[in-house]
């Protein structure tokens, strides 16, 4: 009880980090996630809590680039890193051609999973601009869809990458 | 077909921006300044009687603004059917008894969830643990632990305990069709308990403020929402908005009224503040409504050439701690047996069971997947054993188009024998059949093939749904909808339908959907039928103000509304098309001359319109549906006969959905339905000991990632006879394919390895030790 009462009070710290191109200084618990930090305190709802236990993949985020897991990475660890979340893939109003590419493929349904399948898919092709389908499979595989089955997914990632997959729905 | 413009096509989908871009506002996503966090108090016991609880610790910590238990209620329950039969049965908090693990029993509201958390811990609870069970074949037993007492019609009939419901029917003389048989089956096959798996967790932020009950909740339709929370506060509906949100996945598993959604409403009546609860993952695992398991014994008499002469079945359900929709389960199972094929002599029971597991609710398909499975692997062991190939005992038995079923229903342009017949044909399958057994090596391959029909838009409250088409100055429509989009499109199908009707672009409609101050009623995303009912409610909503502006347009032209046609927002003469005027203007006219009269179109539908509810779940008697949708599956499987691993390679669906409105969209829901039963077949399952959940995680509940991923092939035999003149004779085609591919997978493994697997998951083991055994045997 005291403890805990105590912990609740624990010193907080200023963390600073640069989300989607802003520079932001948060005061945040040494407990507080990075999901936390993003959705309550910058107001940033579109990195989405599936889990809590770093197994759906919905709140992933990018660190500096690479894609990480936003509910299970601590803010504190973020001190002076770069962060993108989905927020950050359109310019304006310009959407990125793997936003584009889940439209046209139907890889969203409920969209809950989109947010973080397009981090995850992000970071792959910048990385990685034609991917295998191993390779897809292999850097979406902690991102868990419930509604598509993948299959659009894939085809998003296959046509943003140059693929010539056609798009199944009209624009 | 040439003159549709927008319903038929594949537009992308309306929600399809504001999802890519993170914009689209889930229930956890409302932030209300001054917010609360709610957190409940749960069971540890399967099943006890609740001796002491006291609370006075727990209000005392600073930063507790409220507790509640079933006494801070008025103690007015709530059930997934409320019928007399079956009228509602359980309260929102636990009454002096839990049933099961994970029962809620009270709630707190506090400034932060550690508060929330340390008030959980200190409500000082003292149980009588009574001795609980969980198998509902021993609960049927006559000493079996009470639950509750067995149903009162049901009691006089039958000696078992903890019956919750019965469905009976039939039609015929089963035993003279068993003795006109020339070879009868008896098998028995189970299903395991599943998840639903929805992305997003259950999430409820609610306000009560100026009176008024405002709640933002992950639901699968706001009006039913809207009656079971006013219902179970005693509040009028009026007083109860339920908004708009996005809904990250549900398959069944957000119908009902959830304590939590109760408990964040109470409490902020109690606070005058929003009280926010978002449930955790493990907390759905262990204690959320899960799908439902079924055991099922079939008996079925069948000629020589395969025509089926008689068919007795008995299900059985674990339908958990309360009714939930156990007793609609068994209901649906003799729906879903009934559907497909003739069956000249019929006789069906199920029982449903209580047990002391949390309620279960309705999960992608109630009850399909389950009763095709075994219908489709107990007729593929008849056809083998009568050496008939799969294709023509499917044929020889599949009804025909126009056939009246037995409960009075007609199926309409079924397309079950196109259906089948295309799936043979586009997967080559007597070619491939029959050949995995006989190859060498320890990685077999398999064809299996199963079908399917299901209902669309049954009647269940609020029965039918409304749209409005409110034309604005600028000659667009906005839509007022209560039709909920849980991801499978609505409002893209919608926006579609008034397009076409409205002669005006996908981007000029404005959707405002499922909220329920603004919107009309719907039927809501969870009975099958919302691109029907709903769909068609938009059709006539757009037609009426179509006719209001034709109208107008008659008068300011002074010529015969008949001799008017619409275009690209322009209303004109269709003998002389250089008259013309543009919606724009008919708005502009009608506000000069004629009272300033706005247009508004309205519009209503409801399925079976002279029926007054639905079919009685207990003896199926009365409608059930004037739409069903029809599908033939085909899986190929690959078999690892050394470690038992299988795997789906390739599936093929053929359906009859009736009028596709969008395409894509229908891939995308079939798809889907694959990658589900393939979790179903071979990865998913929620363990559990003495009521407790083994695998509440994702790493140990295993459902299908990126690596399980399958071909789906997908085709429909919607022939011409869809689109002259009704292209709005649009079919279920969201869950009933979960259910011949699960089955079709079952066949496929057994042509493969020659092992008739009974019951799902189709684990290694399982396949392992049936591959063992016809080792074995083939020796002796």
């Amino acid at each position: 009880m005291a403890d805990r009462n105590h912990n609740s009070k624990s010193m907080s710290r200023v963390v600073a980090i640069e989300v989607n191109g802003e520079h932001h200084e948060v005061t945040v618990k040494p407990r507080h996630m990075l999901v936390e930090v993003l959705r309550e305190k910058i107001g940033l709802t579109g990195t989405k809590e599936g889990c809590e236990q770093g197994v759906c993949g919905a709140c992933t985020v990018l660190l500096d680039g690479r894609p990480i897991l936003a509910c299970i990475t601590l803010a504190v660890e973020c001190d002076g890193k770069k962060i993108r979340t989905v927020e950050g893939l359109a310019s304006g109003e310009t959407l990125s051609a793997i936003q584009e590419a889940f439209l046209d493929q139907g890889a969203m349904q409920c969209g809950f999973c989109t947010s973080g399948m397009l981090m995850s898919a992000t970071a792959l092709l910048e990385k990685n601009p034609k991917p295998s389908l191993a390779e897809i499979k292999k850097a979406l595989e902690g991102n868990l869809c419930r509604c598509t089955g993948y299959n659009g997914i894939v085809d998003a990632i296959r046509q943003a990458s140059g693929e010539g997959v056609d798009p199944i729905f009209m624009r | 077909m040439s003159e549709l413009n927008y319903i038929g096509k594949s537009p992308r989908r309306k929600d399809g921006p504001d999802k890519v871009t993170g914009r689209a506002v889930y229930s956890q996503d409302i932030k209300l300044p001054g917010t609360l966090i709610g957190r409940i108090l749960r069971s540890p016991h399967a099943h006890a009687r609740i001796v002491r609880l006291d609370l006075s610790k727990a209000l005392a910590l600073p930063g507790v603004k409220a507790v509640i238990t079933v006494d801070d209620t008025k103690g007015i329950k709530h059930g997934f059917v409320e019928t007399p039969r079956y009228p509602p049965d359980q309260e929102v908090l636990a009454r002096g008894r839990v049933v099961y693990v994970g029962e809620e029993i009270a709630a707190v509201a506090a400034i932060d969830h550690l508060i929330a958390q340390q008030a959980l811990e200190l409500i000082e609870i003292e149980y009588e643990i009574l001795p609980a069970v969980f198998d509902p074949i021993e609960a049927m037993k006559s000493d079996a632990p009470q639950i509750h007492p067995s149903h009162p019609k049901v009691k006089d009939e039958l000696p078992y305990s903890n019956i919750g419901g019965r469905t009976t029917a039939g039609w015929g003389d089963v035993e003279t069709g068993f003795a006109q048989s020339d070879y009868v089956r008896e098998d028995r096959f189970e299903s395991q308990l599943r998840t639903h798996g929805y992305l997003e967790p259950h999430a409820t932020i609610a306000h009560w403020e100026n009176d008024r009950l405002n709640v933002w909740t992950s639901s699968m339709g706001t009006s039913v929402k809207r009656a079971k929370l006013a219902k179970t506060l005693d509040l009028p509906f009026s007083a109860v908005r339920v908004h708009k949100v996005y809904v990250g996945g549900t398959f069944g598993g957000k119908i009902d009224l959830y304590s939590h959604e109760y408990c964040a409403a109470r409490l902020s009546m109690m606070t005058r503040r929003p009280v926010r609860i978002v449930a955790n993952r493990e907390a759905i695992f262990s204690a959320y409504r899960h799908g439902q398991p079924l055991a099922m014994e079939i008996k079925t008499g069948v000629k020589k050439d395969g025509t089926i002469v008689a068919q007795q079945i008995r299900v059985i359900n674990n339908s958990g701690g309360y009714r939930g929709s156990g007793v609609v389960v068994i209901f649906l199972a003799w729906g879903f047996t009934m559907i497909p094929y003739r069956i000249p002599n019929l006789k069906f029971e199920g029982l449903s069971v209580y047990t002391n597991y949390p309620v279960r609710a309705p999960q992608r398909g109630h009850g399909c997947p389950q009763i095709r499975f075994a219908i489709e692997s107990q007729l593929d062991k008849i056809a083998e054993d009568l050496g008939i190939d799969p294709v023509s005992i499917r044929l020889r038995n599949a009804r025909e188009p126009w056939e009246q079923l037995p409960n009075g229903d007609n199926v309409h342009e079924a397309g079950l024998i196109d259906c089948i017949k295309m799936a043979a044909e586009k997967s080559d399958f007597l070619k491939k059949y029959g050949k995995g057994r006989k190859t060498d090596g320890t990685i077999r391959r398999g064809i299996g093939m199963g079908v399917s029909g299901y209902f669309g838009g049954s009647l269940i409250y609020p029965n039918g749904s409304g749209v409005i088409v409110k034309m604005n100055d600028d000659g667009t429509p906005t839509v007022l909808t209560g039709g909920i989009d849980v991801g499978q499109g609505s409002e893209t199908i919608i926006s579609q339908i008034v397009a076409e009707e409205l002669g005006v672009g996908i981007d000029d409609v404005k959707i405002i959907s499922s909220d329920t101050d603004a919107t009309p009623q719907d039927i809501g995303a969870w009975i099958s039928g919302m691109t029907y009912v709903t769909g068609n409610a938009a059709r006539q909503a757009a037609g009426n103000a179509r006719q209001k502006m034709l109208d107008i347009a008659a008068l300011r032209f002074n010529i015969d509304v008949r001799n008017l046609a619409i275009k690209d927002k322009v209303v004109f003469n269709r003998n002389d098309p250089s008259q013309r005027i543009s919606y724009r203007d008919i708005i502009a006219y009608s506000i000069a001359t004629r009272r300033g009269d706005t247009i508004i179109g309205e519009g209503f539908w409801r399925t079976m319109r002279d029926e007054p509810t639905h079919p009685s779940l207990a003896t199926t008697k009365g409608r059930w549906s004037e739409n069903y949708a029809f599908s033939c599956q085909v899986a190929e499987v690959e078999v690892d006969i050394e470690t038992g691993e299988a795997r789906l390679v390739k599936a093929l669906t053929v359906h009859d959905c009736g009028f596709p409105i969008n395409p894509a969209l229908v891939k995308g829901q079939v798809d889907g339905q694959v990658s589900m039963a393939l979790g179903h077949a071979f990865l998913e399952e929620v363990t559990t000991k003495n009521g407790y959940t083994l695998n509440p995680t994702w790493l140990d509940y295993r459902m299908p990632t990126i690596h399980e991923m399958a071909e789906s092939d997908d085709a429909d035999v919607i022939t011409e006879q869809y689109n002259v003149g009704k292209p709005y004779r649009t079919k279920e085609v969201g869950e009933g394919l979960v259910s011949a591919i699960l089955a079709a997978i079952g066949n496929a493994i057994c042509d493969a390895t020659g092992v008739r697997l009974t019951s799902t998951p189709f684990t290694p083991e399982k396949i392992l030790k049936g591959v063992r055994k016809l080792a074995r045997e083939s020796k002796h």
